[in-house]
């Protein structure tokens, strides 16, 4: 006699209908594990998508030269910038000639005090040309950027920040207003547009200065980085080697710089990410492995409970395998409208979310949701076993019954 | 019913259904283990960092150029608000200060004969050893010079005396930094890291040849250690009213270590509540295994409720009995989840040393009322329901 699928669903429907309660308490419980490692996995996806996100939002590859060196291997980079051997715009433009790079940003670095009448402030300046603008794609929301010849000129103009801005001259008009600059004067002739934080650096409570007017400003020719922006179709590799060459040629054979390339800081950032994720889904999955052992449970119950039935199929000629598979199924079957109340769940979360926080949009990774599938079906069959062997191995006629064996 | 009679009514329940409540207890338990575990991993990490932070003392004041708050790194940039070696010095001479360490950190190249190492420089004063609690290996550290007027002297990190000197004694040589030649007057022992920075590979220098060395007009920081006998409060509120006289205003930054470890601490306690959270998840499921088999539990059992409200049971009894069934089902759970967790650390210390887990009172009385408290939320339906038979029916059931 063989035994068709829609039998199996009867004789599963009939245990869930008789208990509705347990039933639903069981979906509850598997559906709470699917959904929370989906949630959970694309949290940490929505992470790496956003670190993604502000790397490529640039649409550009980024070279970044800092000063100093370190030879520990696996060590950061030297992040303090000071160095016996400066930096200098120099060697910057002596950067530029290198073929594949399409413009070079140097940096100075700084913390002033920026004041406008009886108001003042202490912001990050920084020197640099107008190509940072290029580099870094970035925009004024009013009046212009750095000219070409911020390049060479320590001229005295200043683009703001918004924050800066809006600090220093609340709603009144910024263009053209002369502020002051440490000790010096310089003409407001722009204000960047509103973005917000970028790579860490928050833009909006920034000063951008002429790199020459920086120099004079801080009084040290040593810059804080050059950022290097390189063509599509260039090997960074390469380019590397380029710099380190051009560097040790104008720094009587030293090679004291690093070289960090954006390529790399993204592949480090996606790499943490993932592992944390993966961690997180291993975590969340043991929920998955506990709403497991509950369905063992119940199924042991629902054996016992339903000894006559069964007693009366092995009557009727079922097999041993035949009765494994009913209560097998019944497992799987919990699992799978259990997952399939999670996924939906979890994604109508997501939706939720998506709607409220726009621009940080959770994305499970492409495998949470068979992983999430893969680990409850995996725990259904195991954790059915037991009972659906204590069903097979039930005595017909003790069963008929009620007996124990 | 007094208490005697109700727990062996639970236990003899709990014991006629063994495979039942063993799972149950497994499951919950799995949940609790989750959760402790992944607490006491956040409260080992907690440990760990504050450690590595109060190693230095808690009395410790630091003071970096300009007044912005926005940037971690404000010290490391260039300022137009110099602080100046002679503050350094001057801050050494207000009551209550014991030691005062100009900084300023830099990156060179260190050479002697042949051999160069680009390695981290720290301009320092002489006391930045007892500061930062440096042993020393060979030699001594930088003397106690006056700030303005050091002489080129140079401790170095036990990496850079193992890369530059190999079996040789450094002391008394001469190496180059930059332009300069420095006399190597002692070795550091090795000392490892201190959040990701290698203190093994790095050179100490006097803090005025460290500016000198990079051409900076500022030091990035002056670490003050004051008496203990003084609140930090009023520590960083003198210095801060001091520095405004010479300065003549505001143009620096006060941080007390107290700030620092307080911001720690904070980010760390979110981050043990965030682990906790997810281990809450696996102990929600198991919550709800309880509910459904107390619910099971109360419907095979409704003759047996009805025969005890015949014999004038309350509903109060019939509720006790099925809520301390839940009670006693989360404690035992709890109590396997914690010796689970206790296991797995064992395990883990024996093949893991290093690792930082906390497994605190705190956090095991914590597990377990908790385990109790989900124990009675998830009996309470069941409970309810099984309150609210009538006895007739409830003996007619059968």
């Amino acid at each position: 006699m063989s035994m068709r699928l829609t039998d199996q669903f009867t004789f599963n429907r009939q245990l869930f209908l008789r208990h509705r309660v347990r039933t639903l308490l069981l979906l509850l419980a598997v559906a709470i594990g699917v959904a929370s490692v989906i949630l959970l996995t694309s949290l940490g996806e929505g992470a790496r998508g956003y670190v993604d996100r502000e790397f490529s939002a640039l649409g550009n590859r980024i070279l970044a030269v800092l000063p100093g060196r370190k030879e520990t291997t696996g060590g950061g980079p030297p992040i303090y910038g000071a160095v016996p051997r400066d930096l200098t715009l120099e060697d910057a433009n002596a950067l530029a000639t290198i073929p594949g790079v399409l413009a070079v940003a140097p940096i100075v670095a700084g913390t002033t005090t920026v004041a406008y009448s009886n108001r003042s402030r202490e912001v990050i300046t920084l020197g640099s040309t107008d190509a940072f603008f290029a580099v870094r794609r970035l925009d004024v929301g009013a009046g212009r950027v750095l000219s070409p010849r911020s390049r060479s000129e320590p001229l005295a103009v200043c683009v703001l920040g918004v924050k800066v801005k809006r600090e220093l001259f609340g709603s009144s008009r910024a263009l053209g207003e002369w502020v002051r600059v440490g000790d010096r004067r310089m003409r407001v002739i722009g204000v960047l547009e509103e973005r917000g934080e970028s790579l860490g650096l928050d833009m909006r409570d920034m000063l951008l200065i002429p790199v020459r007017t920086a120099e004079q400003l801080f009084d040290s020719p040593s810059l804080f980085r050059i950022l290097l922006d390189i063509a599509p179709s260039a090997d960074s590799d390469k380019i590397e080697q380029k710099i380190l060459t051009v560097i040790r040629k104008r720094h009587d054979g030293e090679e004291d710089v690093t070289v960090i390339s954006q390529d790399s800081m993204l592949a480090a950032f996606d790499s943490i990410l993932v592992t944390l994720t993966l961690a997180i889904a291993a975590i969340a999955s043991i929920s998955l492995l506990v709403a497991g052992i509950l369905i063992m449970n119940i199924s042991l119950i629902s054996v016992s409970q339903r000894r006559k039935e069964i007693g009366l199929l092995k009557a009727i000629g079922a097999s041993s395998r035949q009765i494994k598979q009913l209560f097998i199924g019944e497992s799987l079957l919990l699992m799978s409208m259990g997952s399939a109340a999670g996924i939906t769940f979890a994604f109508s979360l997501i939706l939720i979310f998506a709607r409220l926080w726009p621009s940080f949009p959770l994305q499970p990774p492409v495998w949470a949701v068979p992983a999430a599938l893969l680990v409850a079906f995996g725990t259904g069959l195991v954790f059915s076993i037991m009972p659906a062997k204590q069903a097979a191995a039930l005595d017909p006629v003790l069963a008929l019954r009620g007996l124990q064996p | 019913m007094n208490l005697r009679d109700s727990s062996g009514w639970i236990f003899r329940a709990l014991w006629m259904q063994r495979t039942r409540t063993l799972l149950t207890i497994i499951g919950f338990s799995i949940g609790i283990a989750a959760m402790v575990l992944l607490s006491a991993l956040g409260e080992g990490l907690r440990v760990f960092v504050l450690n590595e932070f109060t190693q230095f003392g808690s009395h410790i004041i630091a003071v970096n150029p300009g007044k912005t708050e926005t940037f971690g790194i404000g010290g490391l940039l260039n300022t137009t608000r110099p602080l100046s070696l002679s503050d350094a010095s001057a801050i050494g001479r207000l009551a209550n200060v014991e030691e005062v360490v100009p900084v300023v950190m830099g990156n060179a190249k260190v050479k002697f004969g042949q051999r160069a190492r680009y390695t981290d420089v720290a301009g320092v004063g002489g006391a930045a050893d007892k500061a930062w609690k440096l042993e020393l290996a060979q030699g001594r550290f930088l003397p106690a010079d006056d700030l303005q007027r050091a002489r080129a002297l140079v401790v170095l990190g036990s990496k850079v005396k193992d890369e530059l000197f190999a079996g040789l004694n450094p002391v008394g040589s001469f190496v180059r930094i930059g332009s300069e030649r420095f006399r190597v007057v002692g070795v550091a022992a090795p000392k490892g890291e201190f959040l990701g920075t290698d203190l093994d590979d790095m050179v100490f220098i006097p803090a005025g040849k460290g500016m000198q060395l990079f051409n900076r007009q500022s030091l990035m920081e002056i670490d003050i250690f004051f008496n203990p006998r003084a609140t930090s409060e009023a520590m960083a509120d003198k210095i801060r009213r001091f520095l405004i006289d010479r300065h003549g205003f505001e143009d620096f930054t006060i941080t007390t270590q107290d700030q620092v470890l307080a911001t720690m601490d904070n980010i760390l306690t979110i981050l043990t509540f965030a682990g906790a959270g997810l281990g809450a998840i696996s102990l929600l499921v198991g919550a709800v295994g309880i509910t459904t088999i107390l619910m099971i539990t109360v419907s095979e059992r409704t003759a047996e409720v009805g025969l005890l409200r015949a014999l004038g049971g309350t509903t109060n009894t019939v509720r006790t009995l099925f809520l301390g069934e839940a009670l006693v089902l989360g404690l035992i759970g709890g109590v396997c989840g914690i010796a689970l967790v206790a296991l797995f650390l064992l395990l883990t210390y024996l093949f893991v040393p290093g690792l930082p887990v906390a497994l605190s009172p705190t956090i095991v009385f914590g597990a377990l009322s908790l385990s109790m408290i989900i124990g009675l939320l998830a009996g309470g339906q069941p409970a309810a329901s099984a309150a609210k038979m009538t006895p007739i029916d409830a003996l007619r059931a059968e």
